[in-house]
């Protein structure tokens, strides 16, 4: 009798083993992509994912731009990073990837699905031994923004190409000659060096003002040395010199876009779709957002793209990690919610999901698709290049001496 | 030749248990204190022989310590340490104790007052004092720039932490503020419990206020003062929160710490082994200063 009851004991006891090992649960770690910040929003998402899959618990931690990065490399050393991270190539592929951490995502490629992404946004989500370390879920173009009202105030509307939103680099700076002599706002744009949040605007500022190239075409050296780069630069430089442009050594972009909303500053160099539907109820009354390219001397721009997917961390766990892939599969292939989520475009063909609802201005953001240029942040050493590019333009606004402070940068990084 | 009497073995015997007792209660911090403390400053060590990255781990030897003092940028940071220090700590120091001096002869509930006023900095945590701080400080709307213009003291708004001249300066007021709670809180206290009788009697014998002071309250604050110099020179040395918070090290590396430039290796560039070999020179510069302390004011206590 007691053999009989142990045996029942042990079985009973047995029995939540069993319903465990059907069900798996992984976390998600999410840097602050348009409303995948929002608890409300993921849970949203979470909720749809789990009506399907309700054998895979989803737990999120929102991570930000600050302390994100940090919060991951403790995470690697310390071995308990997450199963999936939302973020894009430069960190997914070219640092994480790069280092081995991630698991190949290379089937997800493989299948219908995968096949539909864009060609240019998957390369960019593989990594330099052939595999790919990203899955993408959205893109867009980075931008500029000039603040219309401070334009108009200033007769400087006449400056750009207000049906295109390009401008020339000659227009760019007579803009500024004619806000600085208004006065409309206290700076005309500050060009921020504080840190590297943002970076991708000052880089694109600097490279286009001559129509030069921030890496080669293969993505594999650094070409800030370029002569148009370094007339880029010394244009930058001169420009701020004469007070028609500030450079602020102690603030990042999150700070020069707040500067930018409540009227401070006249235009910011770090813009996108998903910024200006955050920013909508933070704007000064005499602000009115106008999305622009950045200025070039031949008014052809080329922006810097943002892709962002998921990647998966090889935590060793085959059942965590084909959840984790699940968890892919259901958010990237065709989901528009998630995709909305994020304010940006899919990175396949994809209906118009922004018309009608509330974020119908993101639609309009599609005009700048066509100045996309290839996604360089899968460089090598892209870390150690983001921590140097700040540090340079802050030398050369010290300094003046740009030929020396760019020598100094591509000792650093290449 | 003195005699040394037996301990009787009862008496071994009460004496072990308390031992054996003292080390139970003392047990939980000593765990605590080796796993997170001495086995940490164990690995620091080790590692800094190494070339450890996120994907390499080898023996390199005295390599990081030799790329160290070539680093322009690590020489950079060390000036930017000690000036913080060498500034700070006797400013910390000397105010501390003025304020106490002040303060401590007041009513209780005065006494108290002041006590909190300048101990809120301490409490109230160092990212909300560097918002209100980076506002302060703010190049376009910053109230510093607002009062220093209406005072005709400057034309034109001054970015002071954006500027390599103001940059380092503004970090040291800013701790100023967040380190003499503390060093008052202790030397109210201390300058409580001064023996009253002497301080009457040499009154009596007429002393004067100074006289009084260095010759019968600062010998018995000295272990006081000693305690505060060690603490202040170790949390200048440490200045980090600040760093990170305002100016990343920036401009132009003018507010380049050791403590910043370790995180910047380790946690930016993923560079561990570097950055441990720098904190093994920081915690050595931190002993060695902190001994020179202990030996003058040994010194001075006679």
């Amino acid at each position: 009798m007691k053999k009989l009851l142990a045996l029942l004991l042990c079985l009973m006891l047995m029995i939540p083993a069993f319903a465990l090992a059907e069900d798996v649960e992984i976390t998600l770690w999410t840097y602050p992509i348009g409303s995948w910040t929002d608890d409300a929003v993921v849970s949203d998402l979470l909720a749809d994912f789990n009506a399907v899959h309700p054998e895979i618990k989803v737990n999120v931690q929102f991570l930000d731009y600050v302390s994100g990065d940090d919060q991951v490399t403790t995470a690697i050393e310390a071995k308990t990073t997450p199963d999936i991270i939302f973020e894009g190539p430069e960190r997914l592929v070219a640092n994480w990837g790069a280092a081995g951490k991630m698991l190949p995502l290379n089937e997800l490629f493989e299948e219908e699905a995968g096949k539909a992404i864009y060609e240019g946004v998957a390369g960019s989500c593989k990594g330099k031994d052939g595999n790919y370390y990203e899955y993408p879920l959205c893109m867009t173009a980075h931008c500029m923004v000039i603040n219309k009202k401070a334009f108009e105030a200033a007769d400087a509307m006449q400056y750009i190409d207000a049906e295109k939103h390009t401008w020339t680099t000659e227009g760019f700076e007579n803009a500024c000659k004619a806000l600085a002599a208004t006065g409309f706002t206290p700076v005309t744009g500050i060009v921020y060096c504080g840190g590297q949040g943002g970076d991708q605007g000052t880089r694109a500022l600097v490279y286009n003002l001559y129509s030069g190239r921030f890496t080669n075409e293969d993505f594999t050296k650094y070409t800030i040395d370029s002569e148009e780069n370094i007339k880029g630069l010394q244009k930058l430089y001169d420009m701020v010199q004469e007070g028609l442009l500030t450079a602020d050594p102690g603030i990042v972009a999150a700070e020069e876009i707040n500067y930018f909303c409540n009227g401070t500053s006249a235009m910011g160099f770090c813009w996108n779709a998903a910024l200006e539907t955050n920013n909508k109820d933070n704007l000064a009354e005499n602000v009115e957002v106008f999305p622009m390219a950045f200025p070039s001397d031949d008014g052809v721009p080329t922006l810097d793209g943002g892709i962002w997917g998921f990647g998966v961390f090889n935590n060793g766990d085959d059942a965590k990690a084909a959840a984790a892939k699940e968890f892919i599969r259901f958010m990237c292939n065709g989901n528009t919610k998630a995709v909305y989520a994020t304010g940006y475009f899919a990175t396949r063909d994809m209906e118009d999901i922004y018309t009608g609802t509330e974020k119908e201005i993101n639609a309009s953001y599609s005009i700048f698709a066509p100045y996309f240029g290839g996604y360089y942040q899968i460089a090598p050493n892209w870390p150690v290049q983001r921590t140097a590019w700040w540090n340079l333009l802050q030398r050369i606004f010290a300094t003046g001496n740009i030929a020396d402070e760019v020598a100094v940068y591509l000792s650093e990084v290449q | 030749m003195a005699q040394t009497v037996p301990i009787p073995h009862g008496m071994k015997e009460a004496r072990r248990r308390e031992n054996i007792a003292g080390y139970l209660f003392m047990a939980p911090s000593l765990l605590f204190f080796i796993g997170f403390v001495i086995f940490p400053m164990g690995m620091c060590l080790v590692t800094s022989f190494f070339n450890y990255t996120m994907t390499e781990f080898t023996f390199t030897g005295l390599k990081n310590y030799q790329i160290m003092f070539g680093d322009s940028v690590f020489i950079k940071a060390l000036v930017n340490t000690i000036v913080i220090v060498v500034v700070s700590v006797p400013i910390t120091c000397m105010f501390s104790l003025w304020v106490a001096s002040v303060i401590y002869k007041m009513r209780q509930l005065h006494t108290s007052f002041f006590r909190c006023v300048f101990y809120l900095p301490v409490v109230t945590g160092s990212v909300a004092v560097t918002v209100v701080w980076k506002w302060i400080f703010n190049n376009y709307t910053g109230v510093l720039n607002y009062v220093c213009k209406a005072l005709g003291i400057i034309s034109t708004n001054v970015n002071w932490l954006g500027d390599p001249g103001t940059a380092l300066w503004c970090i040291i007021t800013i701790l100023l503020t967040t380190s003499v709670g503390q060093p008052i809180v202790l030397y109210v206290s201390a300058l409580s419990n001064v023996d009253h009788s002497l301080v009457e009697a040499a009154s009596v014998d007429g002393a004067t206020n100074m006289q009084t002071f260095w010759r019968i309250k600062w010998p018995q604050i000295m272990p006081t003062t000693l305690y505060i110099l060690v603490i202040t020179t170790i949390n200048s040395f440490q200045c980090f929160a600040l760093i990170q918070l305002l100016t990343s090290g920036g401009p132009n590396h003018a507010t380049e710490t050791i403590m910043y430039y370790i995180y910047y290796n380790a946690f930016k560039l993923q560079n561990y082994g570097y950055g441990s070999a720098m904190g093994i020179i920081l915690a050595i510069i931190i002993a060695i200063f902190s001994a020179i302390q202990f030996r003058l004011a040994k010194t001075d206590n006679g």
